[in-house]
Order: structure tokens, then C-alpha cells, then sequence
């Protein structure tokens, strides 16, 4: 936390608020396809609730960011009041860590699109493990369970890793990243 | 409102401890008698309206639903092929009955021990006292809190960028048209919330904000008897849920085989 400017503290805070009510919008969809087609529901959309790790990482580029905001998107769901309570705390924590250790594995300084796909797979990776203990996934038919895992895999590359960059790329083109790493990317490849 | 003077780390400590014993039990018994009890604690020492109380379990006893019925229906195969029951026409064990069960009254039961911490915390408490009493860094802690101060904006944001787009004629009839219009709105939005957060951080590092923990605080939180009271109190619960569960013969453990 120490080499953090504070302004990048309070955009990913913010980015993490705008994602929670993002996260939290998704909610409802998951319970109705749970409903529909039991546990394996929520993988199909799972990737959207690891978007934020790809954004805030990609964009900031420091250590913790991933893991970072994903804890506060969880802190601020609890805020808003979902009824998940403090336990969804602990399970933005876990999505964060699988994402974070994509981004380690590269001494956070590769942001290619391949790392921000595998991130998206690393949550998936941490968060269907937590699941798995938590939710009692042990009972289930170990098919029905591999099922389960390979689609939020999917889901997590797609929707966090692909998604995430293009709306980073996207918000980095209206010029207000400018003083952040990515938007310092921009600027120096427009340059060349 | 006992509850509501606890402290809120400690709250959440427990509340987070008690379901972390409650994944590693899988009978029906013991989510049930900690649902009841959490429920009574609830409307006990936390003075609430049972309409919103209602509102909010409605989507987890959906989801509990699910939970019965596919565990029923995809469960693991079992083995004991004796205890067979007749239910509604359909055919199943009683051991795969008992699990499925299991599992939706657990998520019943963690649904009703969050609202205990939701329907009782003010948020803005919570982190602060994350900030004192769990060592979170006041750099994350305020910036958080300012972060979450933008949510009011950003719906007046939302409808300004609506009626922006409406003047100049674009509509979002149709599904598809709807979708496009979606994408409209996402990058201005975040654009806008990032520009805010970043006048915000400039603002309060100039009023002297360092995110240094060394620094004063205007509202204390502390740690009093009450709160490990509530600890100890949720806990020794926990352990009669058990042993009433064991007397009754249904008590099962984590790792167990069918």
C-alpha cells in the first residue's frame, strides 16, 4: 500500500462502488437461473462478479489492486444492503486472491490480454473452491460438479478477462485515465 | 436494540465464525434450531419491522428451493438403496432427503444470521470500526467511505446522462435498441465517477488527509463485555444446536461418506 498515490486508492474505491451496484443489479438474474437450472445458474454469469480485479488491476498496475477492489465491491455490497451479509465479505476476498496470484505470477507487469483472461479464470479457480466447501457443492454429482466448474472457468475468462479489458480500453480512450498507468500506456504508444 | 449497540467488527466476527461452523454440519436439525434462534434474536434484541424482514428472506427461500431440489434430483448417487420414500409421486432415499434438506435450511439459516448484521449495523460504523478495532488502513477505510458517498450522486449522474441522450434523440425501444443503449451509458458513467474520485482524493489530501494510522478519531468504537457476550452467546448456541441434533441421532460432520 505504501508505493499507492492516494488518488488511486479513491478511484478504485469509486470503481468498486460503480461495480457493486453492478454486481448487485446481477444478483436477481442469478437467483432466477439458479431457480431455473439449479447451482450451475450462477456460473453461467460468474464472471461478472470478478470484473472489477480485471479492471482495477489493469488499470492501476500496483500490487493488491485486484484483490483489493474486489474486497471493497463486497464491503459496499454489504453497505447497500445485500442480504449475503458479511460472509460475501469474505468471498470477495477469495475471488480477489485468485486474481491477484494471476497478477503476482507476473510480478505485476504484464497486462497483456492473456493475463487479464487467466485472471479472470484464477477467481473463478479461488471462488469455486470457497464455493465448494461453503456451499456443500461435496453432495452434488461429481459430473454435475465438473460441469459447474468448467462453466464458470468459461464465464470468468469471458466475461471479467475480455469484458473488463474492453471497458478499460474503452474509458482510457475518453482521456480521464491520463495520469494512471494504462492511460500512460495509451499516450505512449499514440507517441510511437 | 441490544443489538444494535454491539460493536460492529465484533459482529461480523461472529456472525462470520458461526457460519464457518455451520458449513462443516450437514444434518437439517442444527440450521433449523440456529434459524429459529437467530430469527428470535432478530425480532428480540433488534426491534424490526417484520414486512422488510419478510421482503428480504423472500429471495433466499427461493434459492433454498433450489438448493432442495436439485441436491434431491443431481445429488451424488447413494448406496443405501433400503430407506426408500414415496413423495409426490417421486422416489428418492431417505438419506439424499435428509442432504438436501441439509443444505436448503443452511441457506436459510446463513440468510437469517446476515440480516441479524444487516438489519442491525449502520455501515458507516462498520468501516470506521474495521478502521480501529480489525487494523484496516485508513487510507482504504476513508476512501472507501468516500467512494461510497458518490452512490447518491451517481443515480442523479444516470439521470442526467438519460435526459442528455433523450435530447438528443436517442431512444432505447427494443431489446436491442436498449442493449445499445446500455453501452452508452457505461463508459460515461465510470468516466465520470473516476474524474469525481480524483478531485475528491486531491481534496482531502490538501485539507492534510495522509492515510497515516497514526492520526485521531472523532467517533471511538471499542470492544466492551456485551460483545464477547454476543460471541460466546452464538457460539454455546451453536454447540446445543449440535448435541440436540446428536441426541436425535441426525448429527453429521464435514468430512463424511455416503
Amino acid at each position: 500500500m505504501r508505493n499507492w498515490r492516494f488518488k488511486e486508492v479513491v478511484v478504485m474505491a469509486a470503481l468498486s462502488v460503480v461495480f457493486a451496484v453492478i454486481y448487485l443489479a446481477f444478483f436477481p438474474l442469478g437467483k432466477l437461473l439458479v431457480g431455473l437450472f439449479g447451482p450451475i445458474g450462477y456460473d453461467l454469469i460468474f464472471g461478472i462478479w470478478f470484473i472489477v480485479s480485471i479492471i482495477a488491476a489493469y488499470i492501476i498496475r500496483k500490487p493488491g489492486a485486484a484483490f483489493l477492489s474486489e474486497t471493497i465491491a463486497a464491503m459496499v455490497e454489504v453497505l447497500i444492503g445485500n442480504a449475503t451479509g458479511p460472509m460475501l465479505i469474505i468471498a470477495g476476498m477469495v475471488q480477489g486472491i485468485g486474481a491477484e496470484a494471476v497478477f503476482a505470477a507476473t510480478r505485476w507487469k504484464i497486462y497483456s490480454t492473456w493475463v487479464l483472461v487467466a485472471a479472470g479464470m484464477g477467481s473463478a479457480i479461488t471462488s469455486f473452491a470457497y464455493g465448494y466447501v461453503m456451499s456443500g457443492y461435496a453432495v452434488l454429482h461429481p459430473g454435475y460438479v465438473t460441469a459447474m466448474f468448467f462453466t464458470r472457468l468459461i464465464s470468468g475468462a469471458l466475461i471479467a478477462g475480455l469484458i473488463g479489458k474492453a471497458i478499460s480500453d474503452g474509458l482510457a480512450k475518453t482521456g480521464v485515465l491520463s495520469s494512471f498507468a494504462l492511460g500512460k500506456e495509451l499516450r505512449r504508444k499514440k507517441s510511437a | 436494540m441490544f443489538l444494535h449497540q454491539l460493536n460492529p467488527s465484533v459482529k461480523a466476527l461472529t456472525i462470520v465464525v458461526t457460519i464457518i461452523l455451520l458449513a462443516l454440519v450437514f444434518d437439517p436439525i442444527t440450521p433449523a434450531l440456529l434459524f429459529v434462534w437467530t430469527i428470535t434474536l432478530t425480532f428480540i434484541g433488534g426491534q424490526i419491522h417484520w414486512k422488510r424482514y419478510v421482503l428480504y428472506l423472500l429471495p433466499f427461500s427461493i434459492l433454498s428451493f433450489g438448493m432442495l431440489w436439485t441436491t434431491l434430483f443431481v445429488g451424488a448417487p447413494s448406496q443405501n438403496l433400503e430407506n426408500v420414500i414415496h413423495l409426490f409421486g417421486l422416489s428418492f432415499s431417505y438419506e439424499a432427503l435428509l442432504t438436501a434438506l441439509a443444505l436448503a435450511l443452511r441457506v436459510l439459516s446463513v440468510a437469517a444470521l446476515s440480516l441479524l448484521f444487516i438489519f442491525t449495523t449502520d455501515m458507516v460504523d462498520f468501516i470506521l470500526s474495521l478502521n480501529q478495532q480489525m487494523r484496516l488502513s485508513p487510507k482504504i477505510a476513508y476512501g472507501v467511505l468516500a467512494g461510497f458517498r458518490f452512490l447518491p450522486m451517481m443515480k442523479e449522474e444516470w439521470q442526467l446522462l438519460h435526459a442528455a441522450h433523450r435530447i438528443r434523440g436517442a431512444r432505447g425501444n427494443g431489446y436491442n435498441e436498449r442493449w445499445k443503449h446500455y453501452k452508452r451509458f457505461a463508459i460515461p458513467l465510470l468516466a465520470s465517477a473516476i474524474r469525481k474520485a480524483e478531485r475528491t482524493a486531491i481534496a482531502m489530501e490538501s485539507k492534510g488527509f495522509t492515510g497515516d494510522r497514526n492520526r485521531t478519531y472523532y467517533r471511538q468504537f471499542n470492544v466492551k463485555k456485551q460483545d464477547g457476550f454476543f460471541f460466546l452467546c452464538m457460539l454455546i448456541t451453536f454447540l446445543i444446536a449440535c448435541l440436540i441434533s446428536n441426541q436425535l441421532g441426525f448429527l453429521k460432520i464435514y468430512p463424511y461418506h455416503f
